[in-house]
């Protein structure tokens, strides 16, 4: 159809065959992302996964190190969690949060400084009744 | 008055319709005075929302708890600005405010744009009233603001961490962006409507797509900057949804900014821009939906409802109706000029555009990540911010050195002897820079040293311009270089005001680099009369302080710093306790040197009974450049939003000299 | 009481002002959308472009973005193609 292939067309494609190949060299390096499971899904699962749950008592502090239970957000099933590092002002039991880790016998280790809580939907209190 | 608010809004939504339906009547009959009350209409809708608002607005400011929504979001204790704040602080303002923005500035371009051309105007009335109704029936029949209750005798009261200057300005910031990216994709659905695809909806919109692009950018620094202060994990960006649900339209928008400049000298890129808009305006929404919806795992979880549902049905709507208006367009926006040289500043236009979109789409696919790997796999997967980084290296090293390279290259074509000599001057300034960078010490992080090395480069590149621009305006005959000056930039506004931005682009860089790749972090644990050092800094930590404040108690570590010799008076970081809400929140202490744009950001991480403190202390090189790029960005947006006169009476020519011939 | 009349009031108000093109004109002479003729609206766009162009490519070589011999290469098409537009222009005026 077109006379000559314009120059523009040539750099379109260029550029989106180098942007696959960046793509792609990054995915080759890093993994296509982190599993992110909750308590009951954790079984027999080894390496790096994230781990989200709502947090169950009891909460033991010793230290920088805090010692916690987690449980599905909708369910019973539940993990002992223990980890080091920041712990934002919002954690406290009830509270949903996220954190990095792997499983050992047993207890989640998780990540220095990966404990991320979520907000109480803060811009509405309460669910009516609920 | 909940009765009056709710009046308003189902006059709105009933106007909406009518505009919605007559306008497209009227644009498909070609009805002259249908399609004007089709206008009136949206500017009549405007006029009813903003009674609700100010019902609104009158019961925040009264703290009529019998509002559910007032109840729900302030206290009596709570100061005025705060309480007028909840307005877009819950789901039912917040989707209030975008419909009140919406209106007005559709209203406003509409009126404006007459004069470009009833007939574009006529279709873009329907376009506009389209995404009014939907908003204005998420407000009256699924998240009313103006739900009514008994009331109680004291309201819930605001988040503390709301409670801050920068979270009162942030979201409206941001919904005027969002909202005005309506307006040029409107635009441009009416000229594909009425199949007239010239300049025109390009020059009516110009200005909107630079106002939203500029509250947008501004919004996200705003909230950037709140995150720093306040929420205090010593970062101010963290790849978060809602953050990248900000950034993405935002980088779309940047690339149509761009390419439309090559339509209007050129005549190129049609079709590319058509796209642009469609994807800047569909990821506006899908970042009002993220926000909104709290589908993603994020600590921004807002509140979940069924609003998803509406909005995904929405968003599925926008662009299944954009891309068949493209496509069955797409024979009228062919461009007859085609690319001349791969060395000119139209290809370099091009390759900021390929940059901008892929990133702003890899930023979306890593948002996307977590749901298209359930979708695929059965499993949830996420993607951490080492996946968002490498994309921004990958991708913004190249778009910073076409910063610098773009302003130095001619339209058209270019010759590699022109090219040696404008590159001259600013790549010995980015020699010398790396040059003395290195002595510095900045070798520490090759990578930054590469960027700094760039943005040097583009800052050369840019003072260049001005330079040269100036002493040409001189030799032309200005009387004066200030006034040769003046001259340069109120000549070609758009362009010199482009340079402003980029400057602010680069401050931006340069901080963002200092303070990510050349940060030092310390943690200690400390009793008092312990110190520890970090950088250059020592801090002793003498006492523990606890005070009673009006609505918190306060618990404050006190720091005596220093930096060699020199004492540098105090610091107190610390924690509040709030009895009434229930909550903690983390204070930290930030010491800013106003010469360097150093911080030293200290935060008590934990406080134990017995006054031993955790610390956690960063030292932040260059991160005031961030703000002051915000200040710059605002001033460079400014100048080239100013209005043009010459070119305005250049443009008033053009449409009256073009009759219709019906 | 007072919010309904206001309610009552607001839709008053809208009604007129949405009825107002037609209030002012019941009768017409004609009711036809404007539209600017494509083919001249194209031809202006062109003969500013073209005007534009000449101009930033003189300020770019007073600057020196341009060297000598780019500029040499490229006014003189520049040029013919502005002169082009212009008569292409005044012509379908005429």
């Amino acid at each position: 159809m077109s006379r000559r292939s314009s120059p523009a067309r040539l750099v379109v494609a260029l550029s989106v065959a180098g942007l696959l190949a960046v793509f792609l060299l990054y995915t080759s390096i890093a993994g296509g992302g982190t599993a992110s499971l909750q308590p009951s899904e954790l079984a027999g699962r080894a390496g790096k996964v994230q781990l989200a749950g709502q947090v169950v008592g009891p909460i033991q502090r010793e230290g920088r190190t805090i010692r916690f239970g987690l449980r599905d957000i909708e369910g019973t099933a539940t993990v002992r969690v223990t980890y080091s590092g920041s712990v934002s002002d919002q954690f406290r039991v009830g509270r949903d949060v996220y954190l990095a880790g792997r499983l050992v016998n047993g207890v989640f280790v998780g990540e220095r400084d990966s404990l991320v809580t979520r907000c109480p939907s803060k811009y509405a209190p309460k669910a009516s009744g609920a | 008055m909940p009765e009056l608010g709710r009046a308003a809004l189902v006059a709105a939504l009933g106007l909406a319709i009518y505009a919605l339906l007559a306008g497209g009547l009227a644009a498909h009959r070609r009805k002259r005075r249908l399609a004007r009350s089709a206008q009136n209409a949206l500017v009549a809708a405007f006029v009813a929302t903003a009674v609700a608002a100010i019902v609104l607005v009158a019961a925040l400011a009264r703290r009529d708890f019998s509002f559910v929504y007032v109840a729900q979001l302030t206290s009596s204790d709570l100061p005025l600005p705060y309480a007028l704040s909840a307005f877009w602080g819950g789901q039912e303002g917040s989707l209030l405010l975008w419909l009140l923005v919406l209106t007005g500035l559709g209203a406003a371009a509409v009126v404006t744009g007459r004069r470009v051309g009833e007939d574009v105007i006529a279709w873009v009335v329907p376009v506009i009233a389209g995404v009014a109704t939907f908003f204005a029936l998420l407000v009256v029949a699924v998240e009313s603001p103006f739900a009514t209750q008994v009331a109680p005798a004291e309201g819930a009261g605001m988040t503390p961490s709301l409670q801050n200057p920068y979270m009162v300005a942030h979201p409206p910031l941001l919904y005027l962006g969002y909202v005005g990216l309506t307006i040029p994709w409107a635009f441009a659905m009416g000229a594909l409507l009425a199949r007239r695809v010239d300049e025109r909806w390009i020059v009516a919109t110009r200005r909107w797509t630079l106002l939203a692009w500029g509250f947008l950018g501004l919004g996200q620094l705003v909230g950037a900057k709140w995150a720093y202060e306040e929420v205090g994990w010593g970062g101010y960006f963290a790849w978060d949804p809602v953050e990248n649900a900000a950034l993405m339209p935002w980088l779309a928008a940047t690339a149509f900014l761009h390419s439309v400049m090559i339509q209007e000298k050129r005549g190129m890129l049609r079709a590319w821009n058509v796209v642009l808009v469609v994807l800047a305006f569909s990821l506006s929404i899908f970042g009002t939906f993220l926000t909104r919806s709290g589908i993603l795992n994020s600590i921004h979880a807002f509140a979940e409802s069924p609003i998803g549902a509406w909005f995904l049905t929405f968003i599925t709507l926008v662009v299944a109706f954009s891309l068949y208006l493209f496509f069955s367009r797409l024979p009228l926006l062919r461009s007859k000029t085609r690319l001349e040289s791969l060395v000119s500043r139209e290809a370099t236009f091009l390759y900021n555009n390929l940059l901008l979109v892929a990133l702003s789409l890899t930023v979306l696919w890593g948002v996307l990540f977590p749901i298209l790997s359930e979708a695929v796999r059965g499993e949830q997967r996420t993607i951490g911010p080492g996946y968002y980084n490498f994309f921004l290296q990958s991708f913004g090293l190249p778009l910073l050195l076409l910063m610098g390279i773009g302003p130095l290259i001619a339209w058209r074509r270019a010759s590699l002897r022109a090219l040696r000599r404008t590159f001259a001057w600013p790549m010995g300034a980015a020699l010398a820079a790396g040059v003395a960078l290195l002595a510095l010490g900045a070798g520490s992080s090759p990578l930054g040293l590469v960027a700094y090395t760039f943005a040097a480069f583009v800052l050369g590149s840019i003072v260049h311009e001005f330079v040269r621009g100036t002493s040409a305006r001189k030799a032309l005959g200005a009387a004066s270089w200030p006034s040769a000056f003046g001259q340069l930039v109120s000549h070609n506004r758009r362009r010199y005001g482009g340079y402003v931005v980029h400057a602010a682009i680069v401050l931006l860089a340069i901080g963002v680099i200092g303070s990510s790749l050349y940060q030092t972090v310390r943690e200690e644990e400390l009793r008092p009369g312990q110190a520890m050092t970090a950088g250059p800094y020592t801090l002793a930590y003498s006492s523990l302080e606890r005070r009673q404040a009006a609505n918190a108690e306060e618990l404050r570590a006190v720091l005596v710093v220093s930096r060699g010799d020199r004492d540098l008076g105090t610091i107190e970081p610390g924690k509040n306790r709030y009895p009434v809400e229930q909550q903690n929140s983390n204070e930290v202490a930030i010491r800013s040197d106003p010469l360097t744009g150093e911080d030293l950001f200290v935060i008590a991480d934990q406080i134990d009974e017995d006054g031993t403190v955790y610390f956690k202390v960063f030292v932040k090189p260059l991160v005031n450049l961030i703000w002051l790029a915000g200040v710059v960005f605002v001033l460079g947006t400014l100048i080239t939003l100013w209005p043009d006169a010459r070119e305005a009476r250049r443009l008033a020519a053009r449409s009256a000299l073009a009759p219709s011939e019906t | 009481m007072i919010a309904l009349a206001l309610g009552a009031l607001l839709a008053a108000l809208c009604v007129v002002w949405v009825a107002l093109p037609f209030l002012r004109e019941p009768e017409p002479a004609d009711d036809t959308l404007a539209a600017p003729g494509a083919r001249r609206l194209a031809l202006l766009e062109e003969r500013d472009r073209a005007l534009a162009a000449l101009k930033e490519l003189e300020f770019d070589h007073r600057t020196g973005t341009i060297s000598d011999e780019d500029y040499r290469a490229s006014v003189g098409a520049l040029r013919r193609q502005a002169a082009e537009t212009l008569r292409a222009a005044d012509a379908h005026a005429a």
